[in-house]
């Protein structure tokens, strides 16, 4: 049992938060411009590469180990920073990525993997679909083998990045097996639909896409092996990913309140130094702190216990998000009028904290999932 | 950062939920109801290295790190061990023992140490009073210096094991003017002339561990029988924080597990509307929420034991939070249990409603929910 960070991991951490500052100097111009948007999110991937954050999860190196643990410690530092930068880098490199790490053939490596791990490409992956529950409802996105070529119908909802990928890995069913097709966003037969407006996460792109006989090469299609659990494995991987988003938010929110407490002032002294206040800034810090050693647990669990590392997933998702939207609650509570208004990072982590409850495995269907473990059912 | 637990501490907490199931979870509703503490149990603790696990083996222990005693205390939780029962070999291995190990003389630590090992003896650590609480450093008891003597006069409240103790720990103003600069501590044994138990306090839960009122009241005893120097009282009391926050909070951690188990058993049996209620998605709910805080409050309590192991100096925010999570948060739980069970599980029959009764404590023993926010509000 150890709970300190290896000094190689701290230096990276150290390393990480620089760079991270360094992306937040660049301001993103909100023009509604798609490739505006695309060009400002692949600067932001470029730099982040550039101390190797891209890889983290799918390469390990001297400075940087490639655990589970050392990401999302690393994750929590970028979704502190920036909500929109995070969830963006995040569905592009990590989950694409990983895909392409795990599942992908050379071919499809040499295409592809540098360029989204260097930050050339933006990724998106599209999995969910009119159900929106792809635990419950089988995926109706299929494709069709057509001499050398698969062609892929079906519709997608909510794609991280659809409008401004290069890229889309879409999962879906062929010859009634779970796989993954790289839809290149130039190929016939997929039409991205308008950018969606959005509660939270509003700089980031999300949109619905259509796929009506997309014409996707042979070469260009990834069926994982029988056993291998894919739908299990993105879910568990976007849950870590909103997981680590959580515990940003959480971070932000704490920091914002924080800060506030101390330098305003009512009936001659700070706030802070009103129990109400004081209390609430407790509170949020326990939530913070618990879920942080939960996520941190959960990951380490990810790489060394298959039986368990699933349930306990989703157990740091459910605590996770709802402890986001707690804190971030709290937080506007303490900034009172001053929180009410938009720009500030307490605001922004309330209105981003209900995505994490609903995407991936949301909060509902996770207790379920839990539940059944717990009885024995599954 | 690893989160794992040897192969002989896995084997060990195995062993500890056997022995404990076997031993004493048989006994336990009994003497709950009864509210009368289980002397028979609390040696058969001793008996297999329990009460005496961190002490040295030279004085009748099993010399086991902080990391382990939490592995004890979540093992007796897993098992149904009550919350009476881990309460009382909390108060008398960490609260009492504990600080004789540590600030007594050599002669004491023999006298005393592996009679509290076995169980022979039973200790107390007297702090509270009726009007120190939370404020301890306003307590009023005092040790007045009479030549080879100290002559302790006051009254001690919330003492756990306080009708059955041995020895107490007791804490005492040496100078009341320097506030908690001015606290020490003594041992003083039952039988001392001026050395008086109360009746055993009814309370609503952990019924089987015993809780009085110590009275004082020109009570004489040898002046080596101070803990260390004078005025360091406080500083040994803040000591036993440590404990607090792990081994003392060990036993949630267990508990956790024990309700899912007792849930899910009723769960599957229980038929309406043609089905197990395991079926209902809001029983699924409910299973899931005690998981869930189960696994949240894991390493909050392992880190508090880690850290001690390391010889750090007490984290006092990361103590703090361990206490607030656990007091607050554990009582979602308990209620669902009780709830989950409907009807029967207001009843006797099913002990989920002892562990309602027994958690309520949580955020109030210790150190209270809104001190925790104190502590961690003016360190963060």
């Amino acid at each position: 049992m150890n709970f300190d960070f290896s000094e190689a991991e701290k230096q990276f951490h150290s390393a990480l938060e620089s760079t991270i500052a360094e992306v937040m100097d660049r301001k993103q111009q909100k023009t509604g411009d798609l490739a505006h948007h695309q060009n400002f999110f692949r600067n932001c991937q470029n730099v982040l590469a550039g101390i190797g954050y891209l890889d983290l999860g799918l390469r390990s190196s001297a400075n940087s180990p490639g655990s589970t643990l050392h990401l999302m410690a690393c994750q929590e530092r970028l979704a502190a920073a920036s909500p929109a930068v995070y969830l963006t880098v995040e569905m592009s490199s990590r989950m694409f990525g990983r895909i392409l790490h795990r599942w992908g053939t050379q071919a499809q490596k040499d295409m592809l993997l540098s360029a989204l791990t260097s930050g050339a490409l933006l990724g998106a992956v599209a999995i969910s679909e009119n159900a929106m529950n792809v635990t419950n409802d089988p995926l109706t996105t299929v494709g069709i083998e057509k001499d050398n070529h698969i062609q892929l119908s079906g519709i997608k909802n909510y794609v991280i990045n659809g409008p401004v990928a290069n890229w889309i890995a879409v999962v879906g069913q062929l010859q009634d097996r779970p796989a993954v097709f790289l839809v290149d966003t130039h190929a016939s037969g997929i039409v991205v639909h308008e950018t969606l407006s959005t509660m939270g996460y509003e700089d980031v792109a999300i949109a619905g896409i259509a796929l009506d006989h997309c014409h996707v090469p042979k070469e260009m299609v990834i069926v994982p092996p029988e056993e291998t659990a894919l739908i299990a494995s993105l879910q568990r991987w976007e849950n870590q990913i909103l997981i680590a988003a959580s515990l940003g938010m959480m971070k932000a929110a704490i920091d914002e309140a924080k800060a506030f407490a101390n330098a305003h002032h009512s009936g001659g002294k700070p706030v802070v130094a009103y129990q109400e206040v004081a209390f609430k800034l407790a509170e949020m810090l326990t939530f913070y702190q618990t879920s942080q050693l939960l996520a941190y647990r959960a990951a380490w669990t990810s790489d060394t216990d298959e039986r368990e590392r699933d349930t306990l997933t989703l157990c740091t998702k459910v605590f996770c998000s709802e402890s986001a939207e707690k804190v971030a609650s709290q937080a506007l509570q303490i900034l009172s009028g001053t929180g009410f208004k938009k720009g500030n990072k307490a605001e922004c982590a309330y209105r981003c904290a209900k995505y994490t409850q609903i995407a991936g495995t949301s909060t509902e269907i996770a207790r379920v999932m839990i539940g059944d473990e717990v009885l024995g059912y599954r | 950062m690893d989160f794992s637990l040897s192969k002989e501490q896995l084997m060990f907490k195995k062993e500890v939920v056997q022995f404990a199931k076997k031993e004493i979870v048989p006994r336990v509703q009994e003497y709950d109801l009864k509210e009368a503490f289980d002397f028979d149990s609390f040696r058969k603790l001793g008996a297999f290295g329990i009460l005496g696990l961190h002490f040295p083996e030279k004085y009748g222990g099993e010399g086991a790190d902080v990391v382990t005693t939490v592995i004890a205390g979540e093992a007796l939780g897993e098992a149904g061990v009550d919350g009476g029962l881990t309460l009382s070999y909390g108060a008398h291995s960490f609260l009492c023992a504990d600080t004789i190990l540590c600030h007594a003389s050599e002669v004491q630590k023999q006298r005393y140490l592996p009679k509290l090992a076995t169980g022979e003896m039973i200790g107390c650590m007297a702090l509270s009073e009726p009007d120190a609480g939370s404020d301890v450093a306003s307590l009023s008891t005092t040790a007045t210096r009479k030549g080879d003597r100290y002559v302790l006069d006051g009254t001690k409240m919330w003492i756990t094991n306080g009708p059955i103790a041995d020895v107490a720990v007791v804490y005492a103003k040496t100078a009341p003017e320097l506030q908690h600069a001015g606290i020490s501590a003594f041992i003083v044994e039952k039988g001392t002339p001026g050395f008086t138990a109360g009746q055993p306090l009814v309370k609503m839960g952990v019924r089987s561990s015993q809780t009085s009122e110590l009275v004082f009241s020109n009570c004489e005893i040898p002046a080596e029988n101070l803990l260390g120097n004078e005025g360091e009282g406080f500083l040994m009391a803040m000591q036993t924080v440590e404990w607090d926050r792990s081994a003392l909070l060990a036993p949630f951690l267990g508990t956790a597990n024990y309700l899912q188990k007792k849930c899910a058993q009723y769960a599957k049996g229980r038929v309406q509307f043609g089905r197990p209620i395991g079926h209902f998605q809001a029983i699924k709910h409910k299973l899931a929420d005690i998981r869930i805080f189960g696994e949240a409050a894991k390493a909050l309590v392992y880190r508090v034991a880690w850290y001690k192991d390391q010889g750090r100096p007490l984290n006092h925010l990361e103590a703090a939070i361990a206490k607030l999570f656990i007091g607050d948060y554990s009582l979602g739980p308990t209620n669902d249990a009780v709830v989950l069970h409907g009807g029967y599980g207001f009843t006797h029959e099913f002990d989920v409603e002892r562990v309602f009764r027994d958690g309520r404590l949580a955020p109030i023993g210790g150190g209270t929910s809104e001190i925790q926010k104190k502590i961690i509000s003016k360190l963060m």
